[in-house]
């Protein structure tokens, strides 16, 4: 491909894209097969979100919010690791709840350390969207006492947590049908403990752990949104869209490896389906097509909804044939346990089944799409 | 055996699901590496147990059954379908124009493969049939002139129920479903029109019947005694449903911006002479007024009109008019034209390979949504992909699409009109 035939956006990356590529092929690189297997790359992400990679999706004085630039800097950094990449999405929605809360206590310094990386986070969404889908119970409950809320339950496997690090939570509230209270839990308050998960087949350096709350105090000063479910109406879009970036990245990384042996192997290649060629012309289509969504990240309607689940499914049913095909392209020397090939496969699987999975979003696609009648 | 009679110790083990990771505790193996032996009950674990998959405590646990896989696998049909990777034509709707179009097809290109994908079940009826069911008081499956799954068995089709096209993506040839992607040779949309709702009507306060699921659910919200109805809208569909409704036994409201019904004609033949056939009938014509309000009033609903009347009726439907939704046709791009334009010779729209025919089409600017037109739209998509289809020097160019004044017959059987 002849790079002065690409758009200008292509051909010429963004300051921040190129700051996360140095990363991410420079330290990160080094550590992937460890972070793979167990290692949390906490000075990694640092380094990534002192760049600016986990927040250019925030509006900030002077600079106005761009989703397409924080899945460009996601995908960057997916290119080379999946895991990597899960963890800035994590970092980059807490980010969002932070800033979407409107609570001072919360947007002010913490953002601050936030968005600079000094302090890391994640996101505890994922059974509370599901409980929102109607596909399972919220596993949270919150209880409430003077001054705010008594938060019991246990919510299984939350990622990019470590000991003083806090994720985005949502509790069902008791006696109040429905109502459900969002909030920071902070994995080092009074009540709170970090469970390890058994082992996965990959991604084994999220930081993901099983969170146990007992009698946890939640106060105004904590307090995402209560009731959430406004707060999640407003935020789902630039939530799911941003999930994106690690689609794109991890399949541009799996087609990369299948033009890497086209020399030695292409005689024989060529006989594959899902050729490296016919994938980037669709994950370019599908790039284009996420780029225009993340233009209008914060249109309510229930059309631009569908379109953002759908390019986001999309985009998981890329990274799974492109991962696939890529080993089916390298053959033996894929499936080495060495290989980022073979890692890629794993993480292909993580971002179909990762919430919301491919059969979430069609069940929610089917749910939305569905004609309202009187009741 | 009836397990009542045992003591608590002889009680067959049980097994208890985790509801947050899918875990399932056993009585009978206990979970000794947390401490609780071989043998232990539910009942006796202590409350701060933990899963020990993904750390949630007894509470998130629930009895589990399991599924007898026998009676599962039998129980599910299993026959070979086409595989999904073999393109053919792909038909979005299963109404009148997708099933027209595919039992053409069919006829001529018996090898093709044909996938249909449809919101609903895929049942073949006639909609225009909906209205006078309402008189008749027919329950659904009597409009049902052929399931959707017979009738995709008898011309070989993979049907796809209960499915939504999403998005299409024109450089892959791909169709987008809530059941995943769809590849397509030929894509044809044939989704038709959907039930335009002006404000102040809402979707959740108003009925539009407008498929046989919207026929079946406003029925069984009518229930079996005479209710008030009140309609929005006194054209063709309105009056028709107007008429049926009072002959099946309902008090009926229609309501119009207009002065007459069928304002689109001549006072003299259609307004005028169908309102003297209706005077022995319980229709109740408010004309000349604008709807400006819709509300719930306890169980019924009240209809505010902006010259201050207001009507109590028990059920609303609006009938005021149809747009083609553009989802679809936006996804790739296609010209739009008060619907999918497409060139009235081989009814292509302007992407290749992707085709229109129905209600959602417009042929220089015009849409079209009665019935007559449809079979000859089949005729000549028919053509245009059975061309496709031969080599280039038997192709013969498919007969044009063409625009006629239509007769439209109303079905108002207090008196039946024929209107130019």
């Amino acid at each position: 491909m002849n790079p002065a035939d690409l758009p200008p956006e292509v051909s010429c990356p963004p300051a921040l894209v190129l700051a996360m590529r140095d990363i991410a092929q420079g330290p990160l690189a080094q550590q992937v097969q460890a972070i793979d297997q167990g290692t949390y790359p906490r000075e990694v992400l640092q380094q990534l979100a002192a760049a600016g990679g986990m927040s250019a999706h925030l509006e900030r004085p002077g600079q106005p919010a761009d989703y397409g630039l924080a899945i460009q800097a996601m995908a960057e950094v997916s290119q080379v690791c999946g895991s990597t990449g899960f963890m800035m999405w994590c970092q980059a929605v807490c980010g969002l709840y932070l800033q979407a809360c409107g609570n001072p206590a919360l947007a002010g310094q913490v953002l601050s350390d936030h968005v600079q990386g000094r302090r890391l986070g994640g996101t505890g969404l994922s059974n509370p969207m599901k409980s929102f889908a109607q596909i399972e119970a919220m596993l949270l409950k919150a209880t409430p006492t003077e001054g705010g809320y008594r938060v019991n339950g246990t919510l299984p496997w939350v990622s990019n947590l470590g000991p003083d690090h806090y994720f985005g939570a949502i509790a069902a509230i008791e006696g109040q049908d429905g109502a459900a209270l969002m909030f920071l839990l902070r994995c080092d308050a009074p009540g709170v403990t970090l469970k390890p998960c058994p082992a996965f087949s990959g991604m084994e350096g999220t930081g993901t752990y099983a969170v146990q709350v007992k009698q946890l105090f939640v106060g105004a000063a904590d307090t995402i949104a209560a009731p959430a479910q406004p707060l999640i109406a407003r935020i789902r879009a630039g939530f799911v869209l941003l999930q994106c970036g690690m689609a794109v990245g991890v399949t541009q990384g799996a087609i990369d490896s299948m033009w890497a042996v086209e020399n030695q192997l292409g005689h024989v290649n060529q006989f594959l389906d899902d050729r490296p060629g016919a994938l980037q012309a669709e994950l370019d289509a599908l790039t284009t097509r996420v780029m225009q969504l993340a233009k209008t990240p914060n249109d309510p309607s229930t059309e631009f909804f569908i379109d953002v689940l759908d390019a986001r499914a999309h985009g998981a049913e890329l990274c799974l044939r492109a991962a696939q095909s890529a080993l089916m392209h390298q053959g033996a020397r894929g499936y080495l346990l060495s290989s980022d090939v073979q890692r890629r496969v794993r993480e292909s699987h993580f971002v179909a089944i990762v919430t919301p999975a491919i059969k979430h979003l069609r069940k929610e696609m089917a749910r939305l799409s569905a004609e309202e009648m009187p009741a | 055996m009836n397990d009542a009679r045992l003591s608590p110790a002889e009680a067959p083990w049980q097994l208890y699901i985790c509801h947050a990771c899918g875990y399932i505790y056993n009585e009978h193996d206990g979970d000794p590496d947390s401490g609780l032996p071989a043998g232990t009950r539910f009942a006796d674990i202590p409350d701060d147990w933990e899963c020990p998959l993904c750390g949630v405590t007894k509470s998130d646990f629930e009895p589990y059954v399991p599924p007898d896989l026998g009676a599962l696998k039998s129980a599910a049909p299993c026959h070979a379908t086409a595989p999904r990777a073999a393109p053919g034509i792909v038909v979005v709707g299963a109404g009148k124009a997708g099933w027209q179009l595919i039992e053409q097809l069919r006829a001529q290109l018996p090898e093709t493969p044909i996938t249909l994908v449809t919101a609903c079940a895929g049942d073949v009826y006639d909609k225009p049939l909906l209205s006078v069911a309402m008189a008749r008081q027919l329950a659904t499956p009597a409009l049902v002139k052929e399931p959707g799954a017979d009738a995709a068995a008898r011309l070989r089709v993979r049907l796809l129920a209960h499915t939504r096209a999403l998005h299409i993506c024109t450089a892959s040839q791909t169709l987008r479903t809530t059941h995943g992607p769809v590849p397509y040779a030929s894509l044809v949309l044939a989704h038709g029109a959907q039930a335009a709702l002006p404000s102040p009507l809402r979707a959740d306060l108003c009925w539009r019947i407008n498929h046989l699921q919207a026929y079946q659910r406003f029925r069984a919200a009518l229930g079996s005694a005479p209710r008030h109805v009140a309609i929005v809208g006194a054209g063709l569909i309105g009056s028709e449903l107007a008429n049926d409704l009072a002959l099946g036994g309902h008090r009926v409201t229609l309501i119009d911006t207009q002065d007459r019904p069928l304002a689109r004609w001549p006072a003299a033949e259609a307004g005028q002479p169908l309102l003297a056939a209706w005077s022995g009938l319980p229709i109740t014509f408010m004309g000349a007024v604008r709807l400006q309000q819709l509300e719930r009033q306890g169980a019924q609903y009240r209809l505010t009109t902006t010259d201050g009347q207001t009507v109590l009726a028990d059920q609303v439907v609006a009938a005021t008019g149809l747009v083609t939704p553009s989802r679809l046709a936006a996804s790739a791009g296609l010209a739009w034209d008060n619907g999918i334009a497409v060139d009235a010779g081989t009814l292509q729209t302007s992407v290749p390979h992707i085709y229109a025919l129905g209600d959602c089409i417009s042929v220089n600017g015009c849409a079209s949504r009665y019935i007559e037109p449809i079979l000859r739209q089949a005729q000549t998509l028919t053509s245009a992909l059975v061309c496709q289809c031969l080599p280039s020097e038997a192709r013969a160019a498919p007969t044009p699409y063409t625009v006629r004044d239509a007769v439209v017959r109303v079905k108002t059987t207090s008196l039946p009109l024929s209107l130019h």
